[in-house]
């Protein structure tokens, strides 16, 4: 077998540039690499605003921006067979040989899951996000995530305790689970270059200020902070619905010298945000994998984080000081923050992370999952059918009769428009030429 | 006279290079095959879209059904209705201009003429739309907003567009750098 074959990948999510976010920034970067390794990758998702239609980005990377409306918190309207035609559009003409769904919130993602998986290709999913169990929303996503991982190739999570989330939400076997951590950009969040003093110390917050995130426990540790500590500075940046409960903080206290708001931050400008303190700190009620965390280490700050979901697995014990999402516990573990800062070299911490996380590394990994899921052998509708059926007495009907439906469609598309009579895209080499403008080699594909 | 290139079911193509007085003119056609097939659904579809509308009006039943069967009737007719196009071709003429003309099975043609200033460049478009993909060419033109389209009423494949953009690019060149294009046969390795 060739171990050097070179795959084509369709990335599919709801979430994409231009929406800055960790799983936006997760395939990108994914993508990115992925092609410096010599693969092919096309990006699928739905349109913004005006941007709609195919876009190229940095180094050649493709996107569709199909235009199909988002109709609930950035997810496409999901009509289940709606996407058939241009997925099966898409899939033929870049000849795809794996697709990859980011996110289980993404409707975009299962549906074109579920049309890949009814043409015959290879499919991948990966979870960003650990899920509850109890409410009515979780609970129907889970079983629409249980459709989804009952007949795939291979999945990747990104943490352990993601792993173990997503296993008992979709009942999926652990053996078809990979476990590859997000990564950071390293070059871009570096430290900076000459250490702080530290007479004043600065504590950094830079996340969306929703209950999801910890901003009420933020309104109580950072008063408590100020008291016991007269040279402790705040800065909070980020904007959300808690922001107001911050600003009452404020006022209340009398902080207004001691705790600066910046408002929403720009991707762009989070370095230069956190470069100016001495410690980061995350109060996150729930996550999965925190990449807040990982910029905050890259640039040199120590970490004091809620030890929730996937969080201890991120860094190691000299670079973050891990509390319960408590009021109490958390200003005990500044406290201790504090005290460690002196020992803390940000330039040590960097070039450790550098060593530690990089995209590069999750590309080669992503790569080893690519290579086991095309190495699975090719079936028919009626030997994939019995695992939908085991998904629970109605459900299983259900997700069975679904199944059957979408290949029908996909039949009588195949009558109505062959897939030969959808072109193949030739592959769009860039050369870039130094001293003159970028030249294009149209390499056409022979028939 | 150098003639057709490709064809598919749908179109063919072809490139006349003339000699005689016209010789410096290029015409490139994309000419719709009459399908039979396609002229007796697309009359049938209107027929029965009619047929049903009138049934239903003289009979004065205008509920929630009939008014769900007659929007079914029209979207069938409006699927496989055949536009009246016979062909576009498009008339180059180096230093000059270009002219874009469509002609109708009915006899009438409609031409547009854009001189050759006012092209800055051809460009083979990616057109996505919620159902499908397709290429197109158009032309990026001077102090216009809008992409102006080669082929306006015609989808013809993209190995038909392939030709006349090339065309188009060698009339309309720029004064530095001459595009480069290279083919080479490739297999295409299919999994």
């Amino acid at each position: 077998m060739d171990q050097q074959r070179k795959h084509r990948i369709l990335m599919v999510s709801d979430f994409f540039y231009p929406n800055f976010g960790g799983v936006e920034s997760h395939i990108y970067y994914l993508s990115q690499c992925l092609l410096k390794l010599g693969h092919k990758v096309v990006v699928m998702t739905h349109a913004y605003g005006n941007r709609s239609g195919v876009r190229y980005v940095t180094n050649g990377l493709k996107v569709y921006y199909v235009p199909w409306r988002p109709f609930l918190m950035q997810n496409t309207l999901p009509t289940f067979y709606g996407t058939l035609p241009i997925t099966r559009t898409i899939l033929v003409r870049e000849r795809i040989s794996i697709v990859h769904g980011h996110q289980a919130f993404s409707t975009l993602c299962h549906e074109a899951l579920m049309h890949a998986r009814t043409m015959g290709y290879k499919i991948i999913f990966t979870d960003h996000s650990l899920y509850g169990f109890a409410d009515v929303g979780s609970i129907h996503m889970n079983k629409v995530l249980q459709f989804t991982l009952a007949d795939i190739s291979q999945a990747i999570c990104v943490s352990h305790t993601s792993k173990e989330n997503t296993v008992l939400r979709s009942g999926i076997t652990p053996e078809r689970v990979f476990v590859i951590p997000n990564a950071v950009d390293t070059a871009m969040f570096s430290p900076a270059p000459n250490r702080l003093s530290c007479d004043e110390i600065v504590i950094i917050v830079v996340s969306r200020l929703v209950y999801r995130k910890g901003a009420d426990l933020l309104v109580e540790v950072i008063p408590e902070v100020c008291q016991l500590f007269p040279n402790v500075r705040f800065v909070v940046g980020g904007d959300g619905p808690k922001r107001v409960r911050l600003e009452e903080m404020r006022e209340k206290y009398s902080l207004q010298d001691r705790v600066e708001m910046l408002g929403a931050v720009p991707h762009s400008q989070v370095r230069s945000v956190l470069i100016s303190g001495h410690i980061f700190l995350n109060s996150s009620l729930t996550e999965a994998f925190c990449i807040a965390i990982l910029e905050a280490a890259s640039c040199g700050l120590l970490t004091v984080s809620t030890r929730v979901g996937g969080v201890p697995e991120v860094l190691p014990d000299d670079m973050i000081v891990l509390a319960e999402p408590d009021p109490g516990d958390m200003v005990h573990a500044i406290g201790k923050a504090i005290h460690m800062l002196p020992n803390i070299n940000p330039h040590v911490m960097h070039s450790q992370m550098k060593k530690l996380y990089s995209w590069h590394d999750v590309a080669k990994r992503t790569e080893i999952v690519y290579d086991c899921a095309l190495q699975s052998s090719d079936e028919s509708l009626l030997q994939r059918l019995p695992r939908y059926l085991k998904c629970g007495a109605w459900a299983g009907k259900l997700f069975g009769l679904v199944m059957i439906v979408n290949f029908l469609l996909w039949w009588l598309l195949e009558l109505w428009q062959p897939a030969e009579s959808i072109e193949e895209v030739p592959d769009l080499v860039l050369v870039q030429n130094e001293h003159e403008e970028r030249m294009q080699d149209f390499v056409e594909a022979q028939d | 006279m150098s003639r057709g290139l490709a064809s598919n079911s749908k179109y063919s193509y072809t490139h006349l290079n003339g000699k005689g007085p016209s010789e410096a003119i290029d015409v490139h056609d994309i000419t719709v095959k009459k399908s039979r097939l396609r002229i007796f659904s697309s009359y049938s579809g209107a027929a029965v879209f009619l047929t049903a509308t009138l049934y239903l009006v003289v009979l004065k039943e205008l509920c929630i059904s009939s008014i769900w069967s007659i929007l079914v009737c029209f979207s069938l007719a409006k699927v496989v209705h055949h536009k009246p196009v016979k062909k576009e071709s498009v008339v180059i003429m180096p230093a000059f201009g270009v002219q874009l003309e469509t002609h109708y099975w009915s006899g009438r043609v409609i031409r547009r003429f854009i001189p050759i200033s006012k092209i800055l460049k051809p460009v083979l478009n990616e057109c996505v739309t919620p159902v499908t993909c397709h290429w197109s060419l158009a032309l990026i033109l001077r102090d216009e907003d809008e992409l102006t389209l080669v082929f306006q009423k015609l989808q013809p494949p993209v190995r038909m567009l392939v030709p006349v953009w090339k065309a188009l690019c060698a009339a309309t060149e720029c004064k530095g750098n001459q595009h480069h294009l290279n083919l080479c046969a490739r297999n295409s390795a299919k999994k």
